[in-house]
């Protein structure tokens, strides 16, 4: 049920490297705030909004996806519109509008395996300094994905009792047994890792 | 950090992304829905102290990067980090760590009850309120052009909302203190 948000194909964006992908997005979040005319910015936009498209998301998939994120840019605009300038506005509507839908590009081409392992590239410095290990972090991702549908179940559960005993549902009646259920599996869980030697100490 | 805290670290984190994807809580009085993802930020801090508590938060925002709908309402994916609010979701980390910190240095085991509340309310609130909306409105004020001071006024409706949600953390780290305590005491 957690899948990952990318879609699967076989464009230009899809073949490049995640790498690749993340260093161009950091480059063109700067390139976007060095800019300050409206006209090169809606351009900007309108690429992104083309380059978005051509991941093959589709229409409906594609704005749902975004919509939360430009509703926040759009309003931010207005805001900009109402106290300051139609330029200024304008200018923070197609920069942010742009800067959303390369993001979102990236990650609708970008698999979830693609990103750990540039993740665990990334870490390899700070690993040498002893603050962080690689290896745990993808073990803790795993962890999350391997527990989120249970504890969705545990919730159903708890309030399944509680309607059973004839309780009211309140919110600190289910998340506090939640929470202490779940943490209590935490030397369990530690002891079934170790017994494998997942972490090697 | 041993096998056990990264356990919890990532039970936590799970216990976070699980509070997004669960229908929004309504309090009795008020009839506001309750996303409960950020209050998973203040517990995370209440409960497990500052560092765990922040690589939870830490944990859960890798996994919206690397592209999963872990958000509230299944939002995730780098386009939430380009967005004007992201300054908030990277502020959670710190908001976090900081509420564990006080919360370390402030809770004890042996306290009168009402003390535990009072501390954990004051954790809650600089933590899950103050340091957050810090970030939030620093990166606002980066990335919204001319209009900041409206635009950062106008975030302070959320406030209410929050401080029903410290409250609630309040309530909550204090009954899992009580029934299975994970805060490690800092002096």
């Amino acid at each position: 049920m957690l899948t990952g948000l990318d879609i699967a194909g076989d464009t230009p964006l899809h073949r490049a490297s995640a790498r690749l992908k993340l260093i161009l997005l950091f480059t063109a979040a700067l390139a976007l705030f060095l800019v300050e005319s409206p006209w090169l910015l809606a351009a900007a936009a309108i690429a992104a909004a083309g380059l978005y498209a051509s991941t093959g998301i589709g229409l409906a998939e594609g704005f749902r996806r975004v919509r939360f994120v430009l509703f926040t840019v759009a309003l931010v605009a207005l805001a900009n519109y109402v106290f300051h300038s139609l330029t200024d506005a304008l200018a923070v509507l197609f920069r942010l509008g742009a800067l959303v839908l390369l993001a979102a590009a990236v990650t609708a081409t970008t698999t979830v395996s693609a990103f750990m392992d540039e993740i665990t590239r990334l870490l390899r410095p700070l690993e040498r300094f002893g603050l962080v290990r690689a290896a745990d972090v993808s073990l803790a991702v795993g962890l999350v994905l391997r527990f989120v549908p249970e504890i969705l179940a545990r919730y159903g559960d708890i309030r399944e009792a509680h309607r059973a005993r004839g309780l009211r549902i309140r919110p600190l009646g289910v998340l506090v047994p939640l929470i202490i259920l779940t943490l209590k599996d935490a030397d369990t869980i530690a002891m079934a890792i170790d017994a494998r030697g997942f972490r090697r100490q | 950090m041993s096998t056990r805290d990264l356990v919890l670290v990532a039970l936590f984190a799970a216990i976070i992304v699980a509070l997004g994807l669960v229908p929004p809580f309504t309090l009795g009085l008020i009839p506001v829905p309750i996303t409960a993802q950020s209050l998973g930020v203040m517990l995370a801090g209440c409960i497990l102290g500052a560092k765990r508590g922040a690589a939870a938060v830490l944990l859960v925002l890798l996994l919206v990067a690397i592209g999963l709908p872990v958000l509230s309402g299944g939002r995730g994916g780098l386009a939430v980090f380009a967005g004007p609010t992201a300054g908030y979701l990277v502020g959670w980390v710190a908001g976090a760590f900081v509420t564990g910190l006080i919360a370390e240095r402030l809770v004890r085991e042996s306290q009168p009850e009402l003390a535990q509340l009072l501390s954990f309310l004051a954790a809650a609130i600089i933590g899950g309120i103050g340091v957050i909306y810090l970030f939030g409105m620093a990166w606002l004020s980066y990335m919204t052009g001319k209009a900041f001071t409206e635009i950062a006024l106008a975030s302070l409706i959320f406030i209410p909302g929050d401080l029903i949600k410290a409250f609630v953390a309040m309530l909550a780290g204090r009954a899992v203190l009580a029934g299975y305590p994970l805060l490690p005491a800092r002096t």
